[in-house]
């Protein structure tokens, strides 16, 4: 209400209220009293350059004509380059995860195929020692339909079964 | 118009135009070394103040956003230069007593001498116990007549701390009012 920031409504209400209650009328009225005093002291003692010296301020501080920048980096243009490099970079991204897959794939199947052997081989080797203890060849004669059956243990030898 | 002759102004600088940058702050010069002084209570002080804001405002002229409010603009510098100043001066009791022999300064005019001390006097007394973001508030608010929603901008905080610190810095300065016997209640009395 002092500094006069309210809106017109609540400053009506208030007023309104003032007229009826003179203790925060008086609360007002020193508020009013202490701020406006300030502001005019304030005013009252104001400062201000002497000419030769603000001229001096000036020249001290375009003194550095590097200070200002070329006019290629204002602001907007500044904003513009942000946004193209934004752009470029985003077109880079997209650019690699679409051609990245083409690239992973040569470069990667020899891998996989590596990965895959080595694991058969694994595999193969575990099964061998731990399983496959016996190696069954059948042999059928097409003339007679006879079959003959060999087997051979994990070495290869040749085992004799009924 | 004003908005329009400002920018051009400022592009005439940018362009490398010296002699702009003095018509630009031109309008602004009182304003600006004021702030600085009420801030630091001293006038040498300011004027270094406003030396360093002019620096960077020449320097950091190509990052003013055209069509904006350039005199918020410049005031934030000023008023970051007034902080920075603040927090490195050294509380001494020399720079007290240069204070308060600069601020008397008024001119040739014996009688005018100590008008100006006798107000400076009033002024430091009512501004002396608030801190420096409650000062900055209040002078950029009552006394520069910038509007809430300016002085947050300016002094990168909330509309509402500046409120807080408006109510703050007011409470403040009529409690000193009323302690300081500054003529307040024979006034009041008188007014009513």
């Amino acid at each position: 209400m002092v500094g006069k920031d309210l809106s017109p409504s609540k400053i009506s209400s208030i007023t309104a209220h003032l007229e009826k209650c003179p203790e925060c009328q008086q609360e007002y009225d020193s508020y009013s009293l202490a701020l406006e005093k300030t502001k005019e002291w304030i005013e009252e003692d104001k400062l201000d350059w002497v000419e030769r010296e603000w001229q001096q301020a000036v020249q001290e501080a375009v003194k550095d004509k590097e200070s200002v920048i070329s006019p290629l980096a204002p602001w907007p243009f500044k904003k513009a380059w942000a946004f193209a490099l934004m752009g470029v970079l985003a077109v880079a991204l997209t650019l690699l995860l679409v051609i990245k897959p083409f690239f992973l794939g040569e470069g990667t199947a020899p891998d996989s195929e590596l990965l895959s052997r080595t694991r058969a081989q694994l595999l193969g080797s575990t099964f061998q020692e731990s399983q496959q203890e016996v190696i069954k060849m059948t042999l059928v004669l097409p003339e007679t339909g006879q079959k003959i059956v060999w087997f051979f243990d994990k070495n290869f030898e040749l085992e004799v079964k009924e | 118009m004003w908005m329009k002759n400002e920018d051009e102004l400022v592009s005439e600088v940018l362009e490398g135009n010296q002699s702009s940058f003095e018509l630009l702050l031109r309008p602004y010069r009182q304003g600006l070394l004021n702030m600085a002084y009420r801030m630091t209570g001293n006038r040498e002080e300011a004027k270094e103040i406003c030396q360093e804001a002019l620096i960077k405002i020449y320097k950091y002229l190509y990052r003013f956003e055209k069509g904006k409010s350039f005199k918020s603009w410049i005031y934030k510098i000023t008023m970051n230069s007034a902080y920075d100043s603040l927090r490195k001066r050294k509380k001494s009791e020399d720079i007290i007593e240069s204070q308060k022999r600069q601020a008397f300064e008024g001119g040739a005019d014996p009688e005018k001498q100590f008008l100006n001390r006798e107000i400076s006097t009033k002024i430091e007394s009512c501004l002396q116990n608030l801190s420096p973001k409650e000062k900055a508030v209040f002078l950029l608010r009552d006394g520069d007549g910038f509007s809430v929603e300016e002085t947050s901008k300016i002094l990168k905080c909330s509309s509402l701390s500046v409120r807080t610190h408006l109510s703050r810095a007011r409470k403040k300065i009529r409690a000193q009012f009323e302690q300081s016997n500054l003529g307040f209640r024979k006034e009041v009395k008188s007014e009513l």
